[in-house]
């Protein structure tokens, strides 16, 4: 497989989203605006690429059998990592974000991908990987993020879309919890209908 | 401080852990193909998310709060979930293996349910004492029965009707879910919890 | 095939390294945490009421605002009414007059969880602003007797901001206003020399000091209670009022009772069945009082 075939893999054909229906939930509960799924899929971006990379880079030397606490152990690392920063850099996201922040590390995308790639190929390989899942997961959640902002609360990112009218009274629905499994019920039916299987 | 029944019902129906608090969908969408199966994957939940609430309790409170060593809450508390179901796993496969046999695959796939862990992290964040927070436990676990049981009942009347090919699977079961999530919006006030 | 110990060799060394370097991001982003906590706080605080510095005098719920040349110009406090869906976080700053300076209903982002599109209305200028210039009697929505314009299809949500604010400033404010007199608990004084701001006053007469009048606040059943106590050198309790009580009707309540306040007049009195909670709490409190104040007297 070609680099750049790593990298696309992650982001296309199989997104962990809209794809292979893993990382549900942080997908459903932090797209309900565009930076809280933006802000999401980018802390799980960072812990995935940089627990791809140190299991790489210890690929050789973690025992088969002790490999699974191993990774959840690097995982973990890099989810409180990433946890402690957001608190002091991001306290708005974080406050957002809540407890999903540190479920971060049960998203099984991140475990699938330790497993299933990094524990076995090169780093910069792994790398690609993780950048290419994470993205994936990334651009699905701000599409589920806009949708329900846009939509649910008259607003992209805080800024009014469709006048001060709509905003007073926009579609609540998208933003509280049947809306998010509305939208992505109808995105995988989309997706389902026009996406061709061979991508 | 809310009396244990009202954090029983708030867990069990107001905040219910699946469609409110959108924790333990992944089992959620993936073991409600069959009441059967449902059934068995709620039993194992209820059991192994109380276990989980008591031992990760005692290990905050008893080992990482007074040492300090708060920092550490995340990756202490995943491996000691991961070793409790190992455990788990192998005592219920030497004593009592016919339940062993029912649970079969779902055991260890509990490790990675995010709802068990949420519920950990939820009674730390809540503030909840030993007892509050096993009613908070027992209260989730029930409610993600409930609502797992409900929705396999659903998707097995779904899966005999005539749908357009592209809802066929996940979309539905999607928008089925939203409209359930509806309804227990309406318990959303009940006895003035959140 | 790995052998058990070097299993548990790999295992222990990640997971020290791990801890390791948690520790150092630890300490890290604590002080930073510490610092944007810090920082929050205080603009919350200065949206309500302008000041040169707060003073903490309950952490977390009570500051005094004070003055560049350090007069007290007023008091900022946080109450959390139970509104519809949950509770509803909101700071008051309260001038010296006892009137509203300014209120801030806390966002979604911070914890409200009113109904998105109703409820949560409630932190718009168009609902706070009104809150202005007022004092605790004209706090209450217009239906009730008060001169709030609740939000509609959010009466519930409004109702609850106005109740909170009303109690919050009978809690907090009732030192800046004159039903915290000591005057009222020590008729026999002249005058007041304030010895810890709103909290002990010395009862002076002439050149004699009579006794003094402190404030306290104790834990009672269903909320806090805050009284004034007069104790003079003789140690006879002068007088004893009721600032803040929230107590159940019909039974805690009875602290406010003329019957039971007479009793301190004459000794400590024994705490009453069926109300333990409550006269046990303010019996108990008046007594730590005592002996914290008592020094005071010379």
């Amino acid at each position: 497989m070609s680099r750049l075939n790593i990298f696309t893999r992650g982001l296309i054909k199989d997104n962990a989203v809209f794809v292979l229906m893993i990382g549900l939930c942080p997908a459903l509960a932090t797209s309900s605006t565009v930076r809280d799924g933006f802000g999401m899929g980018l802390a799980a971006t960072f812990v995935v690429v940089c627990s791809n990379l140190i299991i790489s880079m210890l690929r050789k030397n973690i025992p088969n059998e002790v490999r699974i606490p191993i990774f959840i152990l690097i995982i973990s690392t890099f989810v409180t990592m990433i946890d402690y920063m957001m608190q002091a850099f991001q306290p708005d996201l974080y406050r957002a974000l809540g407890v999903f922040v540190p479920l971060i590390v049960v998203n099984c995308m991140i475990l699938g991908r330790a497993e299933a790639f990094a524990s076995k190929r090169s780093v910069i390989d792994s790398v690609l990987d993780g950048l290419g899942t994470g993205l994936g997961f990334t651009i699905a959640l701000t599409i589920m993020g806009t949708l329900r902002e846009v939509l649910g609360n008259g607003t992209f990112l805080g800024m009014t879309v469709f006048g001060e009218a709509f905003k007073n009274s926009p579609v609540i629905f998208m933003i509280m919890s049947p809306g998010a499994f509305l939208v992505i019920g109808i995105l995988k039916a989309l997706i389902n209908k026009y996406v061709k299987k061979e991508l | 401080m809310k009396s244990p029944a009202l954090i029983f019902l708030g867990a069990f129906l107001v905040n219910n852990i699946v469609l409110m608090r959108f924790l333990g969908l992944c089992p959620f969408f993936g073991v409600s193909s069959t009441v059967e199966t449902a059934t068995g994957m709620g039993m194992a939940v209820i059991f192994v998310m109380t276990l989980a609430a008591w031992i990760t309790w005692i290990v905050f409170n008893a080992v990482l709060l007074p040492l300090n060593l708060v920092f550490l809450r995340t990756a202490v508390f995943i491996l000691t979930i991961a070793s409790l179901v190992q455990l788990v796993e192998m005592f219920l496969k030497k004593s009592y293996r016919a339940l062993y046999n029912a649970l079969g695959i779902y055991l260890p796939l509990i490790t990675t349910n995010c709802a068990i862990l949420g519920v950990t992290f939820l009674n730390i964040d809540n503030k909840f004492s030993f007892i509050d927070g096993t009613v908070f436990a027992i209260g989730t676990g029930v409610g993600f029965t409930l609502v797992i049981i409900t929705f396999a009942a659903i998707r097995e009347r779904l899966d005999m009707a005539p749908i357009n090919p592209s809802l066929k699977g996940y979309p539905i079961s999607f928008i089925a879910a939203s409209l359930m999530a509806l309804a227990f919006l309406g318990f959303s006030g009940l006895f003035g919890l959140t | 095939m790995t052998s058990i110990r070097q299993m548990i060799i790999t295992l222990f060394v990640v997971a020290v390294t791990c801890a390791i370097i948690l520790s150092f991001v630890y300490a890290f982003t604590e002080p930073r945490i510490a610092e944007t906590q810090a920082q929050l706080t205080l603009s919350g605080l200065e949206e309500v009421i302008t000041a040169y510095e707060y003073k903490v005098i309950i952490p977390d719920t009570l500051w005094q605002a004070v003055d560049s040349s350090g007069e007290n110009i007023g008091v900022v406090f946080r109450v959390f009414p139970q509104g519809y869906a949950g509770p509803i976080p909101i700071t008051v700053g309260l001038d010296n007059d006892g009137k509203i300076t300014g209120i801030r209903v806390a966002s979604a982002a911070e914890g409200l969880v009113e109904t998105p599109g109703l409820g949560a209305k409630i932190t718009q200028p168009g609902f706070t602003e009104q809150f202005k210039g007022k004092t605790a009697t004209d706090v209450a929505l217009e239906q009730e007797g008060g001169s709030i314009d609740a939000i509609t299809a959010a009466t519930i949500s409004s109702r609850a901001v106005a109740t909170g604010v009303k109690k919050g400033i009978e809690m907090y404010g009732a030192c800046l206003m004159p039903s915290c007199d000591p005057g009222i608990v020590f008729s026999d004084a002249d005058k007041f020399v304030e010895v810890i701001k709103d909290t002990l006053w010395k009862a002076v007469r002439g050149s004699d000091t009579l006794g003094v009048v402190f404030v306290r606040v104790v834990q009672g059943y269903l909320d806090d209670i805050k009284f004034m106590v007069g104790y003079s050198a003789e140690k006879r309790i002068t007088g004893i009022s009721i600032l803040y009580s929230q107590e159940t009707e019909g039974l805690g309540e009875v602290i406010r009772e003329e019957e039971f306040l007479e009793k301190f007049k004459i000794g400590i009195p024994e705490a009453i069945s069926g109300a333990t909670v409550s006269t046990k709490a303010l019996i108990n409190g008046v007594v730590k009082g005592i002996e914290r104040f008592e020094e005071y007297i010379e």
